[in-house]
């Protein structure tokens, strides 16, 4: 027997009282969660002791959101252990498939930013560097997607249900975060003036150890989330005077704060529970940078040297005035010098140019919350518009001059942070001309781009093995940590043996999917048709209904007579925030048309239309490896960069897309010639909305794009009378109608292109070959240098 | 509450008697440390068996102080534990009151006056 094996039959016996055969499928994934955690405890231990010994700087990624997904196969392959650990799950008579599939996802995000914090962990680890993240452990993860008659319906995920295997509470570690209260204006003992913050409420922060281990398993970092807890099982105080429901209330109010993930990655502001998560985020994190600080230094000046703060986004900038308050409160120092340490170890990265999705809060609320932060942002504004020109005074002020007044969370991120980046090279550039133009006037230094990645480890090793394999047996390993490396391929790409097992490689992995997609969405897909595939959050700039309406199109032509040239599957997949009323009816209307076409006789060789319920981490691994197209069609100028773009062409998807955020480069990297590219640029979309937008003149100028309109616009597939709203507004942000013609035409051109597959394996080798820019490593080795200073320890 | 109370040099050290010092307890100890307030007017506040303390407990330690400043009397707080102190500073009381780690140091800084 193994020392693996006999782990795992120890846990299931002293963890889980009982003996392995005597085990439910769910225990036995917890029973090998216990012994891999073991080995992770060890690795952590060691890369503790290491960083210590070095002094080295570390960095703490504050994100609101952790996209982590399964983490069993993950731990397994970065430890090296997968082989070790299926061999003696065989002694036990066990697959280990089958407790991979059990594991419930940490869905503890919404979609990209969330899932890009993650492989930012997951390539700090294995680059060796001091780099943690810091979350919130809800409690409650992004809602599970059903679908009903077509329409999403939403059902908690209680993910922490039964508690999670791989977290460790650290109770002798929480902290007290104050909420509410008044500031009272007094002096100290030596008649120094003295804010002092009074009759507040106070939040314990119980943080939750998940362990990161990098590949090769040499460093284990961590993950920690916070839980809130009260500070008392009951307000005795309230209990005494004999209301018990009202203590209880509390402590459940208390509680409340990490209990659910707001399933909207749009607009939040004005909802006091997202403030207090905010700050409670910030708070716990900003309480044990401190602590870990001073176990080591005494002077303060000195912080930045060793500490480094990434906001991902907006959602954790009131780090910049709890720094702040920490520093000028608590330890005393100047307002000068704690400002001058808060700048030089705050950056922040931005995430979407949307105006809507730029977090403000209204005063009288924030005062509510945080009194004392309010006060320390006005200081903070004071300050900073002394020193701007009064024409811009308006528009970088902390403070719009709205009813009520609100607190611009962006403009303070940029004002205190020292770096300002956004996620792709169009991203960065259009933050410096359209969203931040007077911030970029001030300080052009503190601007730069860092384009996203995503990590191969889980999205090429982990989730496609047998190409993994492939290309290992074909250029080596070392491309798993040095992406770069599969330039080697190219040489391969018009191997026709290579080409062949690419090829056979594919059509498996769209076999597995073809059952899923039976299995959720009752449609019989076709392994050899193409899969045409977009998976991602449901928002109109995104553009589903650009490919409804090809999908439409296609149909259309379909009963005319036009053969279609290629047969295909269309892969739908991705949730809507509930409260968005349009994302809804666009689920519902690609059920409406999958209902019409998946049911016509007619289309039965050529066209199935798929959407996969509950779209998240672990069905991706899934869906991508799978996809021959990738559809990356948002309207130019309004995703940020995509990261579903990078893992498709990873795993050799050709990309249809507009030349919109990271698609830009990837089309430098991949080659015109090897991705589809179609409709307005941004400059071209400004142009236009600029001019005024008439949608009418596209539809009047193209047959097709009348014909599709007028066919969404009918009965044929249900009532959506809705679509004409969107389609013809001449205010439509997305222009869809403008770009539709163009996105016809090229998805005729992906139609020709798949008829050879000669030439679509070729195209789709070039791709993976060409993909290394696009790993996290990179991305966060740039960070490294760039922003943050530190280095593998 | 019964708040224990030693009488050297005139100063009156007064042993808080809870391991938690708020909103269910804190009124209870406002009134009982009232004449002790009255009686001195140079206290000490040994915190030594204070582990919790919410903003009601502060907020009645601030009253103590207030009430004694008023009469040109003082009080120092000696005895902390790091979460007790962590709260203080957190909300600037820190600067407010005169605080020692150990009790003695108090009573010698009441001495050297």
């Amino acid at each position: 027997m193994s020392d693996f094996e006999n782990s795992i039959r120890r846990h299931a016996r002293y963890a889980l009282g009982q003996e392995w055969s005597e085990l439910s499928l769910n225990e036995r994934f917890r029973a090998v969660a216990l012994a891999v955690r073991n080995r992770l405890i060890d690795g952590r231990i060691a890369t503790e002791q290491r960083d210590q010994r070095a002094g080295a700087k570390r960095l703490y990624y504050l994100s609101i959101e952790f996209l982590i997904g399964q983490s069993l196969a993950n731990n397994l392959v970065n430890l090296g252990m997968r082989e070790e650990c299926r061999a003696a799950l065989r002694n036990l008579g066990c697959e280990l498939e089958e407790l991979e599939a059990v594991e419930p996802d940490a869905a503890l995000g919404n979609g990209g930013l969330g899932r890009l914090a993650a492989c930012y962990l997951d390539s700090l680890a294995t680059l060796g560097m001091p780099g943690f993240g810091y979350g919130i452990n809800y409690e409650y993860g992004l809602f599970k997607q059903e679908i009903d008659d077509g329409y999403q319906r939403e059902k908690p995920e209680n993910w922490l249900a039964e508690s999670s295997p791989w977290q460790m509470e650290r109770p002798e570690e929480a902290c007290a975060v104050p909420v509410y209260g008044r500031v009272e204006r007094s002096v100290d003992r030596h008649g120094g003036y003295n804010p002092m913050w009074l009759g507040w409420r106070l939040l314990i922060g119980v943080p939750h150890d998940m362990l990161i281990p990098g590949y090769g398993g040499r460093t284990v970092n961590y993950l920690r989330l916070y839980s809130a807890r009260s500070s008392h099982d009951f307000d005795m105080g309230i209990f005494n005077d004999g209301d018990y429901f009202k203590a209880v209330q509390q402590k459940i109010a208390s509680e409340t704060i990490s209990m659910v993930l707001y399933p909207s990655d749009a607009v939040v502001a004005g909802h006091e529970l997202r403030l207090l998560q905010e700050y409670f985020l910030v708070a716990c994190t900003l309480r044990d940078i401190i602590r870990r600080f001073e176990q080591n230094h005494a002077d303060f000046r000195d912080f930045s040297q060793h500490v480094a703060i990434q906001m991902n986004d907006t959602h954790p900038s009131l780090a910049v005035a709890e720094l702040m308050r920490i520093l000028v409160d608590e330890k005393n120092i100047d307002w000068e010098e704690a400002w001058e340490t808060t700048l030089a170890t705050l950056a922040f990265t931005n995430h979407t140019i949307l105006p809507e999705a730029l977090e403000k809060w209204p005063v009288p609320l924030l005062e509510h919350v945080l009194p004392r932060h309010l006060e320390i942002i006005y200081e903070i504004n004071r300050r900073l518009l002394e020193k701007v020109e009064p024409a811009r005074a308006p528009r970088v002020s902390l403070i719009e001059e709205s009813s009520p007044q609100q607190v611009r969370m962006a403009n303070l991120a940029v004002v205190g942070s020292h770096s300002i980046n956004g996620v792709a090279r169009l991203h960065t550039e259009l933050l410096k001309t359209v969203l931040f133009p007077d911030f970029y006037h001030l300080w052009p230094g503190r601007f730069n781009n860092k384009t996203n990645g995503v990590t191969p480890r889980r999205w090429l090793l982990e989730a496609n093995p047998e190409l993994s394999q492939l290309i290992s047996s074909t250029i080596g390993e070392e491309w798993v940590t040095a992406l770069d490396r599969l330039r080697g391929l190219e040489k391969h790409a018009d191997d026709s043996a290579f080409q062949a097992e690419f090829r056979r490689i594919k059509r498996a992995n769209k076999e597995r999917l073809a059952r899923v997609i039976g299995e959720t969405s009752r449609v019989a897909a076709d392994p050899d048709s193409l899969f045409d595939v977009q998976a991602k959050r449901i928002h109109a700039y995104k553009r589903q209904l650009l490919n409804v309406m090809h999908i439409v199109h296609e149909y259309l032509s379909l009963l005319d007579g036009r053969t279609p040239a290629v047969a295909r599957t269309y892969v739908l997949a991705g949730k809507a925030a509930p409260g968005y009323w349009l994302a809804k009816q666009i689920i519902k209307l690609i059920h409406d048309v999958g209902r019409v076409i998946n049911g016509d006789g007619r289309a039965q060789k050529w066209m199935k239309v798929a959407f996969i319920p509950d779209y998240r981490v672990s069905l991706a691994e899934k869906i991508i490896p799978a996809a021959d197209l990738s559809e990356q069609i948002s309207t130019a100028g309004t995703e940020a960069s995509g990261t579903g773009n990078m893992k498709m062409a990873m795993n050799g998807a050709l990309t249809l897309g507009t030349l919109d955020g990271a698609n830009i480069e990837i089309r430098e990297e991949v080659g015109a010639e090897n991705m589809f590219t179609f409709g307005l640029d941004t400059a071209e979309v400004q142009a236009l909305r600029r001019g005024g937008y008439h949608p009418r003149e596209f539809y009047e100028g193209d047959a097709r794009v009348k014909r599709v309109a007028d066919a969404l616009g009918s009965n044929l597939f249900g009532a959506s009378e809705w679509i004409h709203g969107i389609l013809f507004d001449e205010q439509d942000p997305f222009v869809v109608l403008a770009d539709l013609a163009a996105y016809l035409d090229a998805q005729d051109r992906v139609s020709q292109a798949f008829e050879d597959p000669a030439q679509w394996s070729r195209k789709a080798i070039l791709n993976v070959a060409r993909m290394g820019k696009f790993s996290s490593d990179r991305a966060v080795r740039e960070y490294a240098r760039d922003i943050w200073n530190i280095d593998p320890a | 509450m019964d708040i224990p109370v030693k009488i050297a040099d005139g100063i009156a050290i007064a042993a808080i008697p809870v391991d938690e010092l708020d909103a269910g307890n804190a009124d209870e100890f406002k009134r009982d440390i009232g004449p002790v307030l009255q009686a001195h007017s140079k206290i000490i506040f040994d915190l030594t068996r204070l582990t919790f303390i919410d903003s009601s407990g502060l907020g009645a330690m601030l009253s103590s102080l207030r009430q004694l400043s008023a009469r040109g009397g003082d009080l120092k707080l000696c005895g902390m534990s790091k979460q007790v102190r962590d709260l203080f500073e957190l909300v600037r009381m820190h600067r407010i009151f005169d605080i020692y780690a150990a009790c003695q140091e108090a009573v010698k800084a009441f001495q050297a006056k």
